[in-house]
Protein backbone atom coordinates (compact mmCIF):
# COMPACT_ATOMS: atom_id res chain seq x y z
CA UNK A 1 0.00 0.00 0.00
CA UNK A 2 2.61 2.55 0.51
CA UNK A 3 4.47 1.79 -2.13
CA UNK A 4 1.30 2.32 -4.57
CA UNK A 5 1.38 5.57 -2.71
CA UNK A 6 5.06 6.93 -3.41
CA UNK A 7 4.35 5.55 -6.58
CA UNK A 8 1.49 7.69 -7.70
CA UNK A 9 3.55 10.49 -5.91
CA UNK A 10 6.26 10.06 -8.30
CA UNK A 11 4.38 10.15 -10.84
CA UNK A 12 1.99 13.05 -10.04
CA UNK A 13 5.59 14.74 -9.73
CA UNK A 14 7.05 13.84 -12.81
CA UNK A 15 3.88 15.26 -14.50
CA UNK A 16 3.96 18.51 -12.83
CA UNK A 17 7.54 18.99 -13.43
CA UNK A 18 6.87 18.43 -17.19
CA UNK A 19 3.85 21.11 -17.07
CA UNK A 20 5.91 23.85 -15.28
CA UNK A 21 8.32 23.35 -18.03
CA UNK A 22 6.38 23.93 -21.11
CA UNK A 23 5.32 27.36 -21.13
CA UNK A 24 8.66 28.90 -20.73
CA UNK A 25 9.13 29.53 -24.15
CA UNK A 26 10.58 33.31 -24.10
CA UNK A 27 10.21 34.41 -27.33
CA UNK A 28 11.31 37.70 -28.34
CA UNK A 29 12.97 37.15 -31.82
CA UNK A 30 10.62 36.77 -34.40
CA UNK A 31 8.32 39.45 -32.95
CA UNK A 32 10.04 42.52 -33.84
CA UNK A 33 8.99 41.62 -37.57
CA UNK A 34 5.42 41.55 -36.71
CA UNK A 35 4.29 44.77 -35.45
CA UNK A 36 5.15 47.64 -38.16
CA UNK A 37 1.40 49.36 -38.22
CA UNK A 38 0.92 52.63 -36.10
CA UNK A 39 -1.56 54.09 -39.45
CA UNK A 40 -4.88 53.45 -37.26
CA UNK A 41 -4.17 56.19 -35.08
CA UNK A 42 -3.63 59.12 -37.72
CA UNK A 43 -7.02 57.55 -39.52
CA UNK A 44 -9.79 58.97 -37.73
CA UNK A 45 -8.19 62.39 -37.57
CA UNK A 46 -8.68 63.14 -41.06
CA UNK A 47 -11.93 62.29 -43.09
CA UNK A 48 -14.87 63.95 -41.76
CA UNK A 49 -14.60 67.26 -41.31
CA UNK A 50 -12.98 68.09 -44.35
CA UNK A 51 -15.25 66.65 -46.53
CA UNK A 52 -18.34 67.92 -44.60
CA UNK A 53 -17.21 71.63 -45.15
CA UNK A 54 -15.13 71.72 -48.48
CA UNK A 55 -16.82 69.56 -50.78
CA UNK A 56 -15.02 71.27 -54.27
CA UNK A 57 -11.25 71.87 -53.28
CA UNK A 58 -9.64 69.20 -55.18
CA UNK A 59 -5.76 70.92 -53.51
CA UNK A 60 -6.70 70.07 -50.51
CA UNK A 61 -8.08 66.08 -50.91
CA UNK A 62 -4.10 64.66 -50.99
CA UNK A 63 -2.03 65.62 -47.85
CA UNK A 64 -1.75 67.67 -45.01
CA UNK A 65 -4.22 66.42 -42.44
CA UNK A 66 -4.82 69.01 -39.61
CA UNK A 67 -3.27 72.13 -40.82
CA UNK A 68 -6.02 72.53 -43.39
CA UNK A 69 -9.06 71.39 -41.58
CA UNK A 70 -9.49 75.04 -39.20
CA UNK A 71 -10.00 77.31 -42.12
CA UNK A 72 -13.29 76.40 -43.79
CA UNK A 73 -16.38 76.28 -41.12
CA UNK A 74 -15.80 74.16 -37.89
CA UNK A 75 -12.25 74.85 -35.99
CA UNK A 76 -13.63 73.33 -33.05
CA UNK A 77 -14.09 70.07 -34.65
CA UNK A 78 -10.52 70.32 -35.92
CA UNK A 79 -8.87 71.03 -32.49
CA UNK A 80 -10.72 68.16 -30.84
CA UNK A 81 -9.60 65.75 -32.89
CA UNK A 82 -6.13 65.46 -33.39
CA UNK A 83 -5.79 65.65 -29.54
CA UNK A 84 -7.23 62.16 -28.50
CA UNK A 85 -7.76 59.90 -30.69
CA UNK A 86 -10.79 57.33 -29.41
CA UNK A 87 -7.43 55.02 -28.99
CA UNK A 88 -5.90 56.68 -26.48
CA UNK A 89 -6.89 56.75 -22.69
CA UNK A 90 -3.27 56.78 -21.17
CA UNK A 91 -4.68 56.41 -17.69
CA UNK A 92 -6.02 52.80 -18.17
CA UNK A 93 -2.82 51.91 -20.62
CA UNK A 94 -0.87 52.95 -17.30
CA UNK A 95 -3.15 50.56 -15.26
CA UNK A 96 -3.03 48.11 -17.47
CA UNK A 97 0.66 48.06 -17.87
CA UNK A 98 1.11 47.94 -13.85
CA UNK A 99 -1.52 44.83 -13.31
CA UNK A 100 -0.06 42.92 -16.73
CA UNK A 101 1.36 39.32 -15.27
CA UNK A 102 3.26 39.47 -18.59
CA UNK A 103 5.73 41.35 -17.25
CA UNK A 104 7.28 41.30 -14.46
CA UNK A 105 8.07 43.36 -10.93
CA UNK A 106 11.81 43.99 -11.63
CA UNK A 107 11.41 44.20 -15.59
CA UNK A 108 8.19 46.88 -15.30
CA UNK A 109 10.56 48.43 -12.43
CA UNK A 110 13.27 48.93 -15.83
CA UNK A 111 10.55 50.31 -18.22
CA UNK A 112 9.81 52.84 -16.12
CA UNK A 113 13.57 54.02 -15.35
CA UNK A 114 13.53 53.64 -19.08
CA UNK A 115 10.27 55.69 -19.88
CA UNK A 116 11.36 58.57 -16.99
CA UNK A 117 15.10 58.77 -18.75
CA UNK A 118 12.65 59.64 -22.14
CA UNK A 119 10.74 62.08 -20.02
CA UNK A 120 13.85 63.70 -19.11
CA UNK A 121 15.44 64.15 -22.73
CA UNK A 122 12.07 65.92 -23.62
CA UNK A 123 11.94 68.53 -20.69
CA UNK A 124 15.91 68.91 -21.34
CA UNK A 125 14.70 69.71 -25.39
CA UNK A 126 12.04 71.97 -24.42
CA UNK A 127 13.82 73.69 -22.18
CA UNK A 128 16.69 73.98 -24.65
CA UNK A 129 19.49 72.35 -22.71
CA UNK A 130 19.70 69.29 -24.81
CA UNK A 131 22.24 68.60 -28.29
CA UNK A 132 19.31 65.78 -28.78
CA UNK A 133 16.86 66.67 -31.91
CA UNK A 134 13.34 65.57 -31.88
CA UNK A 135 14.24 62.86 -34.51
CA UNK A 136 16.35 61.54 -32.38
CA UNK A 137 13.90 61.31 -29.71
CA UNK A 138 11.36 59.91 -31.70
CA UNK A 139 14.24 57.05 -32.36
CA UNK A 140 13.98 56.67 -28.52
CA UNK A 141 10.42 56.90 -28.37
CA UNK A 142 9.93 54.19 -31.15
CA UNK A 143 12.66 51.70 -29.71
CA UNK A 144 11.11 51.91 -26.06
CA UNK A 145 8.21 51.24 -27.97
CA UNK A 146 9.54 48.10 -29.45
CA UNK A 147 10.89 46.62 -26.25
CA UNK A 148 7.66 47.14 -24.47
CA UNK A 149 5.65 45.69 -27.27
CA UNK A 150 8.37 42.46 -27.94
CA UNK A 151 7.25 42.09 -23.67
CA UNK A 152 3.93 42.10 -23.86
CA UNK A 153 2.73 40.30 -27.55
CA UNK A 154 3.21 36.77 -26.64
CA UNK A 155 1.84 37.36 -23.60
CA UNK A 156 -0.54 40.08 -23.41
CA UNK A 157 -1.70 40.46 -26.94
CA UNK A 158 -4.91 42.29 -26.38
CA UNK A 159 -2.57 45.10 -24.02
CA UNK A 160 0.15 44.76 -26.70
CA UNK A 161 -2.63 46.06 -29.26
CA UNK A 162 -3.92 48.54 -27.78
CA UNK A 163 -0.36 50.46 -26.59
CA UNK A 164 0.37 49.86 -31.01
CA UNK A 165 -3.17 51.60 -31.88
CA UNK A 166 -2.12 54.47 -29.34
CA UNK A 167 1.25 54.90 -30.41
CA UNK A 168 1.07 58.06 -32.45
CA UNK A 169 -1.51 59.45 -30.15
CA UNK A 170 1.40 59.42 -27.25
CA UNK A 171 3.50 60.81 -30.01
CA UNK A 172 1.40 63.55 -30.60
CA UNK A 173 1.35 64.60 -26.85
CA UNK A 174 5.35 64.14 -26.24
CA UNK A 175 6.11 65.86 -29.30
CA UNK A 176 4.05 68.72 -28.38
CA UNK A 177 5.74 71.11 -25.40
CA UNK A 178 2.14 72.24 -24.37
CA UNK A 179 0.75 69.06 -24.12
CA UNK A 180 3.70 67.64 -22.69
CA UNK A 181 3.55 70.19 -20.41
CA UNK A 182 0.28 68.77 -18.82
CA UNK A 183 1.82 65.72 -18.96
CA UNK A 184 4.43 66.61 -16.10
CA UNK A 185 1.66 68.48 -13.97
CA UNK B 1 -0.81 2.61 11.24
CA UNK B 2 -3.97 3.67 9.83
CA UNK B 3 -3.18 6.70 10.87
CA UNK B 4 0.39 6.68 9.51
CA UNK B 5 -0.51 6.17 5.89
CA UNK B 6 -3.14 8.96 5.97
CA UNK B 7 -0.51 11.73 7.13
CA UNK B 8 1.83 10.37 4.55
CA UNK B 9 -0.88 10.67 2.16
CA UNK B 10 -1.25 14.27 3.07
CA UNK B 11 1.99 15.08 3.29
CA UNK B 12 2.79 13.89 -0.37
CA UNK B 13 -0.56 15.69 -1.25
CA UNK B 14 0.62 18.81 0.52
CA UNK B 15 4.26 18.93 -1.69
CA UNK B 16 2.54 18.21 -4.58
CA UNK B 17 0.92 20.74 -5.06
CA UNK B 18 3.75 23.16 -3.41
CA UNK B 19 6.48 21.93 -5.41
CA UNK B 20 5.06 23.08 -8.94
CA UNK B 21 4.16 26.38 -7.63
CA UNK B 22 7.49 27.16 -6.46
CA UNK B 23 9.37 25.74 -9.64
CA UNK B 24 6.77 28.23 -11.50
CA UNK B 25 7.53 30.94 -9.32
CA UNK B 26 10.96 30.03 -9.75
CA UNK B 27 10.39 30.30 -13.87
CA UNK B 28 8.61 33.65 -13.93
CA UNK B 29 11.78 35.26 -11.84
CA UNK B 30 14.46 33.56 -14.40
CA UNK B 31 12.23 35.45 -17.11
CA UNK B 32 11.88 38.59 -15.52
CA UNK B 33 16.05 38.51 -14.95
CA UNK B 34 16.13 38.16 -18.60
CA UNK B 35 14.41 40.46 -19.70
CA UNK B 36 15.47 43.19 -17.44
CA UNK B 37 18.85 41.91 -18.74
CA UNK B 38 17.99 42.43 -22.64
CA UNK B 39 16.32 45.54 -21.60
CA UNK B 40 20.08 46.85 -20.58
CA UNK B 41 21.46 45.55 -23.94
CA UNK B 42 23.46 43.13 -22.16
CA UNK B 43 24.23 39.54 -23.58
CA UNK B 44 22.68 36.81 -21.49
CA UNK B 45 20.58 34.24 -23.80
CA UNK B 46 18.91 33.24 -20.75
CA UNK B 47 19.11 33.05 -17.43
CA UNK B 48 19.24 29.45 -16.16
CA UNK B 49 20.06 30.52 -12.32
CA UNK B 50 19.36 32.94 -9.87
CA UNK B 51 20.74 33.44 -6.04
CA UNK B 52 18.47 35.98 -3.98
CA UNK B 53 21.23 37.52 -2.19
CA UNK B 54 18.63 40.42 -0.40
CA UNK B 55 15.68 41.66 -1.67
CA UNK B 56 15.48 42.86 -4.83
CA UNK B 57 19.42 41.91 -4.97
CA UNK B 58 19.78 38.18 -7.29
CA UNK B 59 23.02 36.60 -8.50
CA UNK B 60 22.34 35.75 -11.69
CA UNK B 61 23.80 33.27 -14.23
CA UNK B 62 23.41 32.98 -17.71
CA UNK B 63 23.29 30.30 -20.49
CA UNK B 64 26.26 32.14 -22.21
CA UNK B 65 28.09 31.66 -19.28
CA UNK B 66 27.74 35.25 -18.63
CA UNK B 67 26.84 36.39 -14.36
CA UNK B 68 25.15 39.49 -13.22
CA UNK B 69 24.18 40.94 -10.03
CA UNK B 70 20.85 42.07 -10.78
CA UNK B 71 19.32 44.34 -7.83
CA UNK B 72 16.82 47.88 -7.03
CA UNK B 73 19.41 50.86 -6.14
CA UNK B 74 18.30 53.27 -3.48
CA UNK B 75 17.19 55.92 -6.24
CA UNK B 76 14.55 52.96 -7.59
CA UNK B 77 16.57 51.85 -10.82
CA UNK B 78 17.26 48.48 -12.07
CA UNK B 79 20.92 48.06 -11.96
CA UNK B 80 22.79 45.15 -14.45
CA UNK B 81 26.54 44.74 -13.06
CA UNK B 82 28.30 42.13 -14.62
CA UNK B 83 29.93 39.65 -11.98
CA UNK B 84 33.18 37.58 -12.44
Amino acid sequence: MRTLVVLAAAITFGTWGCATRTPDTPVSPPVVATQPVPPPAVKPVTPAPRTASKPATPAAKTPAPTARAPKPAAPRVAVAVPAGPSTLDLNALKERLKATKAIGVMTKISLKNKVDDLMDQFRLYYQGRSKVTMTELRQSYNLLMMKVLSLLQDDDPPLASAIVSSREAIWALLANPTSFATLQS
Amino acid sequence: MNIRKVVLAQSLLVAAFAVPSFAADDEALKKDLTAVIALQGLPCGEVVAVTMQAESDYAVSCKDNNKYRVYMNAEGRVVVEKRK
